[in-house]
């Protein structure tokens, strides 16, 4: 910031004179008539005496003593990370999302989140190489490990948590700090309560301040190789290791873009500073400014993509996150559908698809509307199914015979052909008329249905008019006819001139929670876009006529698109967490987050209230003294002279840039955050922390310096070991967990303790979860005391067996992160298949239903959301049974049809009566995990 | 004051340069700027007062602030997130024109002739504010130091810019703020002016006259907050130059600027500000709508308040209907019990229900036990806050109690029932702290005016409900439950009546005097502000005419104000896009001037005049920072925003393309346009030389101008009607949602 302060000098008396120090001169100027101005700019900056033209190239010349010093320090370190990492052996906070991941990954089962993938790979690559084979589902918190090589997998964010603490040393050390000041900030990041909670689990956020922190190391290695001499190797390589180092930060989590935004603001003072130079030319400031832009910019970006190359390569086969992906996206997953015939004619069967959302097939099941007109219910339906199905039906010809398209020439669909369109499966009409639709009840939408009987076509409203909005460029043909894929059409409803219409509503549980489809006489153009899907092979066509499929997207649309799904879910991610915190509490340390709880044991991500409290504080003193100066240096005052002052503000105001940039966008975020997303501004806070330190031991006597700094690292051990229980959840008494209580919002649950630690040897077995949650109602300190609950639940003398049922409040127990990509998978809801009725099933599983229903079966827990395939035989058997008119269901997979089991024997959807009420809690006692997928799955529905 | 031209202070300089054309000479003689604003003032009056008895139809907002001025007038107390400044003087417009009051602005649409509502009179306030402003905005150039025929050309931007119209010919409140916050900007551009005579009386004038326009900006919407700190930016910066010690100013002479400007920018406008919500709480005297926003004690100040008639305390074994204070439900609770299992399978405790229930009814009823000895008779038995409470349902006899079990719909609030008054094994669960918000520890419990919470004794949790009903078990009555925040704001509750009282000398409390209470002025004040804060902040729900602030300089979607099927009539807010497109490109140009200026002074070049780049980056720099202030905020704000919201900063764009044009045209300007002092050194002067083609091309670019206002007057004045074809022609952009356009095009989603 100050570099660009000339440092100004009293005139160096001539020759021969003798040189006096004007007395009242706070700070005698120093000898320096042996250097041209721009070395002695250069000396004051880096605050050097003259005579020393030595620069540190990137803190890496440190003495043997030192390198010393830094294993000891790693020792100790390494100790603090790695104590008992393998406790507790169960599932942790967010481990239940980046556990699961890695299992997809192992299993190369497509799923999307948030983050983008390369920290998940690194753990993912441990978890391999140990042996992991995906079996275990990281549940929920506090379910055991079991064939989960976990320990591997904690090693890697332990591993970085590590490695952040030479790498904080050696930058203070290039920064040009004292070896003291450095070893203050090792100990410091060392014993930070909050980074040692974070770095033991499987966690993103150790991979994220690690790689942050490598970042500023090089990209202050380069800075001091480029005060020296620009174009060097060694400058090179340390400008191509910062710009490696920003795409690893952006690769583990998008809060990396923060430390990008950090280099990018120093790398353009660093221009503009050069701009002015006026003996640097042009050509020469333009070289500078593309080597920068090459390493800075391109390498991140190439190295950013390379990690989604590399996901992409990974999970190859279909997974629950194929929901959120669009059809071209799906096709490269395994799970594509087969070619499909191109040319659409009278008498094909199409299956019909929204364009715009991703709600599905035109679809239509013997269900009929609660409300409007009665009829049968039209919607969009996700997923492929025989009732997506429709015939097209020509609409100029008025009787049911149809036109015989089995034998006259063949008429394809042009742009303005008049067509009904017969759902195959119930025998009747899409069909649409002046009623008000049940969910958009407004004037200008009209309710469409399926309408008819076998025997009986319909009437005018029927009819609609196919209008073609765009082909494709590869097919010429496809913008003047209907062809599967390629063309976009809009259907016009003859009789009242609106259009068949879709958008992001789904319809109530009578309707399955499926999209609802209307007529819309004021439609926006996006949303009354379709597109045929597949086309049956028609009887006119020959077998080798034209085939087509999606078009397999290149690596550049398949990365811009899931980059776009991660943008929209992360925007969308508002709903309130339990232990969800402002940025505004975070620097004073208000609340931390509760991680897990067990056994009588806790783990509380909470910060050590020394370092934390201490850095922040070195933040507001360095912002006033840095006003201060400003103010001074407007009425004159020559501070900037003095060469202390420019080394210190220089150095302290790059560390304040990284705070800032890494603290304060969180501000301007509306989704939901946490206390860890605080880390990376931290890291910051504690260098500065030590920098300011450094400057006030600056005139003080090394002794004394290191003495002082001796009992600052004692005091931040000391309170270290104070929450130090919280952090490795080791057993803890009521009392000293009280006593630890310094701020009240700090919610800790202190009565999960025992009185005593004797206790603890007593336990052995794991305890269930769901014992004791009350943990912080009544009797907080200060308060009133605690008022006993004196029974529970005593009346009726149905006593509920304390550990099957969860009617207690969970208060205070851990809740991981969201998964909103988890969570929107369970949506799927399967549609009715009347069909099916009476088809013989030999492979009963589970579906997902939208009504909580007791399934009689536990059969295949694990693979509840996996669709069925069933055996050709008895899809063949569905085909029969349904209709005369179309002996075979061409053109759709057999495997891919998905079928309903279950479900018929079942009593309709609803709330639950008595009996079954009981039955089901029967059941429950019975097959308690089979349950529990289903209390799941209502929740989410 | 403001409408006299002002001088061109040229007398005092060293003429030295003055090459300039007759033309412009005669121009920028004071006479014929003179007639120049005479002209640009009258037409402006013209548009605005055209057809403005068209149409005779409460059109859009009007529904609210015309409402508002008839308050003013019956004096019943409402509630609004402006400040009044803007609706007094509508009230004042209203009561001046003979405006009753009795026309209460239900819908768009509803007729003002049928009802005998002056509407002309009070559409004519904002009118000529609006047309005002056209000659504001010719001053502030003229005083800027540019032309004559630049200072005309940012005023017919002003002048024929359609959205400007269609605001002031309605009851709208953006007239009075532009055109005082176009008042602020000239009052500052004259105090700066007057630099070299600090502490005169002319520049103590014009501070504190930017003061006061400053409050009156602000007080007449919330927006104006943007002007003060417009104003406050320039302060400060102001303020950092006299601060330099390379202007040889002692501290003393800082802090004297410093105190003079706290004065004149902070006192004064507060006092100012101060004034009007003193008016306004001075007219506003009756109970009104507004009520039910305020505290208990603000409301019992109000004259007919239904809390000030019936409050009275309360005392043990008083028989009370308890209501939540937001959704408006009683405390209720019937022999029915809750079902076994819930649908998400988690088990209840079988209890008897306790809901929410909207309507009067016997099981409302519930009885104030006491936990304490209690004296026969006497203030002993008034219950007061902090007590520990019973609650006992009449019909059933059975005690209120909440206890640590989920409740039907949220599975982390607990459950609400009751328990048989006889059995004691569960007394703890049945006691409650009765908490009084804002009330000091012995302060009676009052029904009507004391709004409480309920926290339970043993799990802290209060008694909570929200708007989502229980299924059929419960007959879809509202949940009640505890939430575990035993702070929660939305948490309260109030007592609604007494059904009847075992203390016969509890009913003296009914004797209160019925007049109203006073609380000071200041209270009020700070609880209104408040209020006003939160509510504006709550303004989130979606408008159909509602448009992100990104859209709103290049004209991408406008509001429709008010439609008239028979005649196919509306009026569209949509700005005159010649205008504002032209804003938009200088904003850019002027953007890349000065970062090209920058550039080329880092490596030591200065292409551009020493005179001429102090007047880009001080005045035009200045324009800049209005049009950024008023506009860049909006991005951070999740409310409903509307492109009405852009006018202020439109104004100030108006001004930069001003700036920007005569930089084009010519590397002069007027210099130096600061008033000379005593210990100025004398400069250099210079005269702008704009040559003839300075105003060929403000009359074309004026006259593309006025063609388009013309093209788009039919939807800004809402007459003629239009048929679907016309309709479908002026619809500029697709992205524009007229009314009434012809089928093939409709689309609206």
């Amino acid at each position: 910031m100050a570099a660009n302060v000339r440092v100004r000098r009293p005139a160096t008396p001539p020759p021969g004179l003798p040189h006096v120090a004007p007395s009242s001169h706070k700070y005698p100027p120093i000898r320096q008539d042996h250097l041209s101005a721009d070395e002695r700019r250069e000396a004051a900056s880096k605050g050097y005496g003259p005579g020393r033209r030595s620069h540190s190239p990137g803190g890496l010349n440190i003495t043997s003593g030192e390198w010393k010093l830094l294993a000891v320090v790693l020792l100790i370190a390494l100790g603090v990370r790695m104590f008992r990492i393998s406790k507790p052996d169960s599932v942790v906070f967010d481990e239940v999302h980046f556990g699961k991941f890695a299992a997809r990954y192992i299993k190369t089962r497509y799923f999307v989140d948030v983050h983008p993938p390369l920290a998940k790979l690194l753990i993912t690559a441990a978890a391999f190489i140990s042996g992991f084979n995906g079996e275990f589902d990281f549940k929920e918190i506090g379910k055991v490990f079991e064939n989960a090589p976990y320990v591997a997998m904690r090693m890697v964010p332990a591993t970085f948590g590590v490695a952040t603490i030479p790498i904080a040393y050696l930058t203070l050390r290039a920064l040009d700090c004292r070896a003291t000041t450095a070893l203050l900030a090792s100990i410091f990041l060392t014993f930070e309560n909050g980074l040692v909670t974070q770095s033991r689990h499987i966690l993103l956020d150790s991979p994220l301040v690690f790689f942050t922190a490598l970042t500023v190391f090089f990209f202050v290695g380069f800075s001091n190789e480029d005060k020296k001499e620009p174009f060097t190797n060694e400058w090179w390589t340390w400008l191509a290791l910062t710009g490696l180092s920003l795409g690893a930060v952006v690769s583990c989590k998008w809060v990396g873009l923060f430390t990008i935004a950090t280099v990018g603001v120093c790398t353009m003072l660093q221009l503009w500073l050069l701009l002015g130079d006026l003996r640097v030319s042009p050509r020469m400031w333009a070289r500078h400014f593309f080597a920068r832009a090459v390493c800075l910019i391109l390498i991140p970006i190439v190295f950013y993509m390379t990690m989604f190359q590399l996901h992409f390569l990974i999970l190859g086969s279909s997974g629950e996150g194929d929901a959120f992906m669009s059809s071209e996206f799906r096709q490269t997953l395994g799970r594509g559908m087969e070619d499909t015939y191109a040319d659409v004619a009278l008498g094909s069967d199409i299956a019909i698809r929204h364009l715009n959302t991703q709600g599905g097939y035109l679809h239509s099941h013997s269900h009929n509307y609660p409300g409007g007109s009665g009829q049968q219910q039209v919607t969009l339906y996700p997923h492929r199914d025989d009732n997506n199905l429709w015939r097209v039906l020509n609409a100029t010809v008025n009787n049911y015979e149809q036109y015989d398209y089995e034998h006259k020439p063949i008429v394809y669909i042009d742009h303005g052909s008049h067509i009904k369109l017969r759902h195959l499966v119930t025998d009747r009409g899409l069909h649409s008329h002046e009623v008000r639709p049940p969910v958009s009840d407004v004037d200008f939408q009209n309710e469409v249905s399926a309408y008819g009987m076998p025997g009986f076509i319909g009437d005018i409203n029927d009819d609609w008019v196919v209008e073609i909005e765009k082909g494709d460029s590869s097919d010429k043909e496809s913008s003047k006819r209907l062809r599967t894929l390629r063309t976009h059409f809009k259907l016009r409803h003859l009789n009242t001139g609106c259009y068949l219409f879709s958008h992001k509503v789904k319809l109530p549980e009578w309707g399955f929670d499926q999209q609802e489809v209307t007529c819309n006489k004021n439609a926006v153009k996006e949303n009354s876009l379709w597109y045929v899907e597949t086309a049956t092979k028609h009887p006119q066509l020959s077998a080798d006529a034209p085939k087509v499929n999606y078009k397999i997207p290149g690596f550049f649309s398949k990365f811009w698109e899931l980059q776009q799904v991660m943008w929209t879910t992360n925007a969308g991610l508002t709903d309130r967490h339990m232990y969800d915190s402002r940025p505004l509490t975070w620097p004073r340390l208000r609340r931390g987050i509760n991680f897990w709880v067990k056994d009588h044991r806790q783990i509380y991500l909470i910060g050590n209230p020394f370092v934390w409290w201490s850095s922040t504080a070195s933040v507001i003193t360095y912002m006033i003294v840095r006003g201060f100066l400003l103010l001074r240096a407007k009425r004159g005052y020559r501070d900037f002279d003095n060469t202390k002052v420019v080394k210190y503000d220089s150095l302290c105001g790059f560390l304040f840039v990284g705070y800032c940039m890494h603290y304060f966008p969180f501000f301007l975020m509306g989704r939901q955050l946490f206390l860890h997303h605080y880390f990376p501004a931290l890291y910051f806070a504690i260098l500065l922390n030590c920098a300011v330190f450094d400057l006030a031991t600056s005139t003080l006597r090394p002794k004394i310096r290191l003495q002082i700094a001796a009992v600052l690292m004692v005091i931040a051990v000391i309170t270290y070991s104070k929450f130090s229980s919280l952090a490795y959840g080791n057993p803890w008494t009521k009392q000293k967990c009280s006593n630890a209580q310094w701020v009240k919002t700090w919610d800790f649950a202190c009565n999960e303790f025992f009185d005593d630690y004797s206790q603890y040897s007593g336990v052995t077995v794991p305890t269930l979860n769901r014992s004791t949650p009350m943990a912080t109602i009544g009797g907080e300190p200060g308060g009133r005391a605690a008022i006993v609950v004196e029974d529970k639940l005593g009346q009726d003398g149905v006593v509920p067996p304390e550990d099957e049922q969860s009617t207690t409040v969970p208060i205070g127990v851990p809740e991981p992160g969201r998964d909103v990509f988890a969570k929107d998978e369970q949506k799927e809801i399967k549609s009715q298949m009347r069909v099916l009725q009476d088809v013989p099933v030999n492979n009963v599983d589970e579906k997902e239903i939208s009504a909580v229903t007791f399934e009689p079966t536990s059969a295949a827990p694990d693979e509840g959301k996996e669709e069925v395939k069933v055996p050709a035989g008895g899809m063949s058997a569905t085909g029969e049974s349904e209709g005369q008119a179309h002996p075979k269901v061409i053109g759709i997979p057999e495997k891919e049809i998905e079928v309903e089991l279950g479900e018929d024997h079942r009593k309709s959807h609803g709330p639950l009566d008595h009996e079954e009420a009981i039955a089901d809690q029967v059941a429950h006692e019975l097959y308690p995990e089979a349950r529990l997928d289903h209390i799941r799955t209502s929740i989410s529905t | 004051m403001l409408l006299t031209v002002p001088v061109f202070n040229v007398q005092l300089f060293l003429v030295i340069q003055n090459s300039r054309s007759a033309f412009e000479r005669v121009l920028d003689t004071p006479q014929a700027s003179a007639a120049m604003v005479g002209v640009l003032t009258a037409i402006a009056f013209a548009l605005r007062f055209y057809k403005i008895n068209q149409p005779d139809q409460v059109v859009f907002d009007e529904v609210h602030f015309g409402k508002f001025a008839s308050f003013y007038i019956t004096r019943e107390y409402y509630f609004d997130v402006h400040p009044p400044f803007a609706k007094l003087l509508f009230g004042l417009t209203g009561w001046f024109v003979g405006f009753d009051g009795h026309f209460t602005f239900e819908n768009i649409g509803d007729s003002y002739t049928d009802n005998h509502v002056p509407y002309v009179g009070m559409r004519a306030l904002p009118a000529i504010l609006g047309s005002l402003t056209v000659p504001v905005v010719y001053a502030i150039m003229k005083e800027t130091g540019y032309s004559t025929i630049i200072a005309a050309f940012s005023a017919c931007i002003i002048l024929f810019d359609n959205a400007h119209i269609a605001q002031s010919r309605l009851i709208l409140l953006d007239a009075t703020l532009v055109l005082f916050m176009s008042l602020t900007i000239y009052s500052y551009v004259r105090f700066r002016k007057l630099r070299y005579w600090e502490f005169t009386v002319e520049w103590w004038s014009w501070l504190i006259a930017t003061g006061f326009f400053m409050a009156c900006t602000w007080g007449a919407k919330v927006n104006g907050i943007l002007t003060v700190a417009t104003i406050g930016i320039a302060v400060l910066v102001d303020l950092w130059d006299i601060l330099d010690h390379k202007k040889g100013f002692t501290m003393e002479h800082f802090w004297k600027h410093f105190m003079a400007r706290a004065v004149g920018l902070i006192v004064v406008p507060f006092i100012i500000y101060l004034s009007f919500f003193y008016v306004h709480f001075a007219v506003l005297t009756r109970s009104g709508t507004g009520d039910s926003f305020m505290s208990p004690a603000f409301q019992e100040t109000l004259i007919g308040n239904e809390l000030l008639m019936n409050s009275q305390e309360l005392r043990y074994f008083d028989v009370v209907t308890m209501k939540h204070k937001d959704t408006k439900v009683y405390l209720h609770s019937h022999p029915d019990h809750y079902p076994l299992q819930y649908d998400d399978g988690r088990i209840s405790s079988q209890g008897q229900q306790v809901t929410g229930y909207g309507h009067d009814d016997i099981n409302n009823h519930w009885q104030i036990i006491p936990t304490k000895a209690l004296p026969e008779a006497g203030r002993g038995r008034v219950v007061r806050h902090e007590d520990v409470i019973q609650l006992l349902h009449i019909s059933t006899q059975t005690l209120l109690l909440t206890h640590d079990v989920a409740s039907p719909l949220m599975p982390t609030n607990q459950e609400f029932t009751t328990w048989p008054k006889d059995d004691h094994s569960r007394h703890n669960d049945t006691l409650f702290y009765l908490n009084i918000i804002d009330a000091d520890s012995e302060d009676p419990w009052k029904s009507k005016s004391s709004y409480f919470r309920l926290v339970h004794g043993p799990t802290r949790v209060s008694m909570w409900t929200h708007s989502k009903q229980l299924p059929e078990w419960a007959f879809k009555q509202q949940e009640i439950n505890g939430n575990k925040n035993p702070t929660e704001k939305s948490a309260t509750w109030f007592v609604d009546q007494v059904i009847s009282t075992e203390s016969p000398e509890g009913l003296s409390g009914e004797q209160v005097p019925k007049e109203p209470k006073k609380i000071s002025f200041f209270r009020k004040f700070a609880e209104l502000q408040l209020l006003m804060l939160q509510h504006n902040a709550g303004l989130t729900s979606s408008h159909p005419y509602a448009s992100g602030p990104i859209n709103w300089p290049f004209l991408i979607s406008g509001i429709s104000f008010w439609t008239e099927n028979d005649a196919q009539k509306q009026i569209y807010l949509i700005g005159n896009i010649v205008g504002w497109w032209t804003c938009v490109i200088a904003l850019s140009i002027y953007v890349g001037i000065m970062g090209a200026d920058l550039l080329a002074r880092r490596r030591g070049i200065e292409p551009i005049p020493e005179a001429a780049r102090g007047r880009l980056w001080n005045s035009a720099g200045f324009f800049l920072l209005i049009w950024a202030i008023h506009y860049l905020p909006f991005f951070l704000m999740s409310r409903q925003l509307f492109i009405h919201h852009y006018l202020p900063s439109h104004l100030a764009s108006a001004l930069l393309a001003g700036s920007v044009l005569s930089f084009i045209l010519s590397d002069t300007v007027n210099y130096p346009i600061s008033i000379v002092g005593r210990w100025t050194k004398l400069r250099k002067s210079e005269y702008a030389d704009l040559g003839m083609k300075g105003p060929v091309v403000v009359g074309v670019f004026t006259f593309i101008l006025f063609l388009m206002f013309v093209y788009m007057a039919p939807l800004t004045y809402g007459t003629p009607g239009l048929d679907g074809e016309t309709v479908n022609a002026k619809r500029l952009l697709s992205s524009w949602t007229l009314h009434f356009a012809a089928k093939e095009t409709a689309e609206v989603s």
